[in-house]
């Protein structure tokens, strides 16, 4: 035990009244960056969420492709390249919520609870940090995808839409991450329910096939999935420029009307999720 | 008037199920002041920690630090405050001087001011050796002393230690025990300690609140209260009803309403008559007794004459 100096110099130039307030700026800063720090401590944290999808982009894919070479004119290749998007994100917003547990039965989270910031910001820095490093594990899937064969439409209009799709689809799905952490209690449950939300969904959300392929009563089901308007938004941006994925949907003419609906569904489920996510942090810290 | 560092009046909360953990609280804590809650497990201490520092929401009541209401002004509140939990609140994988690092910036404190108490703190603690390292790798006794370190990064103006040494080993506890009487010694740092270590209490506080079953049932210094008890008690085990042995002490003027039994024990405050007197009366009394001791009274019999329950035994 160290010996304890009794005569600190103590000038007291933070009180409570005189203080600086920290600021959400800086809040929202620093809780980022302490979830970067806890999150991504190894390479190996950020590239097992990748290895699902990469290897489906890799194998799985090109032999699909090789026995369905289009889907209504497109090349098969690129579009189940988008389907892996569709797995990996939710994913890997679903493995960010496991971190939750560990912060709430041994980590810091009641001393973030007590701390001097506004709580919807400890919610909003753990999105933060989902959306970076899915941006990351999304550049790196595409590589791979159009290494292996994929092709995808470069404009910059395009890859806005790819973007703010995989954006929205993020947030809901962090949203949903962030809930059931919070609401399940034990790290057990959350991975056993962990398939049925974060991969159950892509069977019905257009991934493979156009949605149009399954019974009515499942299209209809596949429409009110966030998933599917997120997947058809990102095949019109980098595939599917006659927006047939959106037309299977809501059965208009312009795809850019459509891409907009759809693009207002994911947002609004975003925000659902988020305000829910937000809410559910509350009871659950706050007795 | 001096602002009051901690004020509460009538705070309450009733979980679901109507479980009423604090039933409408009143205590002050003057600035400078080290102010034990004391009471067994449940008696609703870590609840009305959790109220102070905005964890838990109360039912009703109100309460203040600084002069900040926790609920309608609870970003003021919590920048006022700092807690050391029951159990480790730390972030295991970062090293110590990262946990500390976070702390200081989500209480808003400047990076220069950071900075000088950064060093303080560490050299204070004794943490240099270790700040650089996973919290993984501390035993309990360095992450406790991490704690403290984290909670006196931003000058807090009260600082609440929630059972701070439950779990630890004798050893380790001393040693804590010595770190928060020094933390006692410095000016203006007023500490809100609950305990159910009746030692800790007469040792670190100015002023205990004994709380049971969600009340304050005795609130003074930890002196007047056990003169409440005068200086020495008799305590005699008897076989058969403790009940009944007690009614015979009182009807031959042995012992008076303070007295009080738990299990085959009754303990008599002997308010200034001599024990060998009261030894000779309990055996002219014609009771069946095991074992006359007497002794000095403790916060633990102060305890067991409000509550009729053992500390240790809760």
């Amino acid at each position: 035990m160290a010996t304890i100096d009794a005569s600190l110099h103590r000038p007291r130039a933070t009180t409570a009244r005189a203080a600086a307030s920290a600021g959400s700026t800086n809040a929202l800063r620093t809780l980022v960056r302490r979830r970067f720090a806890l999150n991504i401590r190894t390479p190996r944290e950020l590239l097992v969420p990748l290895l699902t999808p990469v290897l489906f982009a890799l194998i799985i894919a090109p032999a699909l492709a090789d026995q369905i070479p289009t889907v209504r004119g497109i090349d098969y290749m690129s579009f189940v390249a988008i389907a892996t998007v569709g797995l990996l994100l939710p994913l890997n917003c679903m493995l960010a919520g496991i971190g939750l547990f560990v912060e709430r039965d041994s980590g810091a989270r009641r001393d973030l609870i007590a701390a001097p910031v506004r709580r919807p910001l400890l919610v909003l820095g753990n999105l933060a940090v989902a959306l970076a490093v899915s941006g990351l594990q999304l550049a790196v899937l595409m590589g791979a995808a159009v290494l292996r064969g994929a092709e995808f439409s470069g404009t910059a209009t395009g890859i806005a839409w790819f973007l703010a799709a995989s954006i929205g689809l993020v947030v809901v799905m962090y949203g949903v991450a962030e809930t059931l952490a919070n609401r399940i209690p034990s790290q057990e449950e959350y991975v056993g329910a962990l398939p049925a939300v974060a991969i159950v969904p892509w069977f019905f959300a257009g991934s493979l096939f156009p949605i149009g392929a399954m019974p009515a009563a499942l299209a209809a089901f596949a429409k009110v999935l966030p998933l599917t308007h997120a997947l058809a938004i990102m095949r019109y941006g980098l595939v599917d420029k006659r927006g047939i994925g959106l037309h299977d949907i809501w059965g208009m003419s312009s795809p850019t009307v459509m891409a907009f609906l759809s693009l207002a569904v994911v947002a609004a489920y975003a925000i659902l999720f988020t305000v829910v996510a937000v809410t559910v942090f509350r009871r659950a810290t706050v007795r | 008037m001096e602002q009051l560092a901690v004020e509460v009046r009538g705070l309450t909360k009733t979980y679901p199920g109507d479980v009423q953990a604090v039933r409408g609280i009143d205590f002050d804590v003057f600035p400078g002041e080290v102010f034990g809650l004391l009471g067994p497990n449940g008696a609703g201490k870590s609840t009305t920690v959790g109220m102070l520092t905005g964890t838990v929401a109360p039912t009703a009541g109100t309460a203040r630090l600084a002069g900040w209401d926790v609920v309608a002004e609870p970003l003021a509140a919590r920048r006022a405050s700092a807690v050391v939990f029951q159990e480790s609140v730390v972030d295991r994988p970062l090293t110590g001087r990262r946990n500390l690092e976070i702390h200081a910036r989500l209480w808003g404190v400047d990076p220069a001011t950071a900075g000088v108490r950064f060093g303080e703190m560490v050299d204070a603690f004794g943490l240099g050796e270790i700040i650089d390292r996973p919290v993984g790798s501390y035993s309990g006794g360095q992450r406790r002393r991490l704690e403290l370190a984290r909670a006196l990064l931003s000058d807090p103006q009260v600082l609440f230690l929630d059972e701070p040494t439950v779990g630890l080993d004798p050893l380790i506890r001393h040693e804590l025990l010595d770190l928060i009487a020094v933390l006692r010694r410095r000016d203006e740092m007023t500490v809100v300690l609950t305990t159910h270590y009746l030692d800790e209490a007469e040792r670190l506080c100015d002023r205990v609140a004994i709380i049971h079953a969600g009340r304050i049932v005795a609130l003074d210094t930890p002196a007047a209260l056990l003169g409440t008890l005068g200086s020495e008690l008799l305590e005699v085990h008897v076989d058969g009803d403790p009940a009944a042995a007690l009614s015979v002490l009182r009807a031959g003027g042995v012992a008076s309403e303070d007295a009080f039994s738990v299990g085959g024990t009754l303990t008599v405050p002997l308010h200034g008559s001599p024990a060998h007197a009261a030894v000779v009366a309990v055996g002219e009394l014609g009771l069946t007794t095991t074992e006359l001791t007497t002794r000095r009274p403790t916060l633990d019999d102060i305890y067991l004459r409000l509550t009729g329950g053992r500390l240790a035994a809760a």
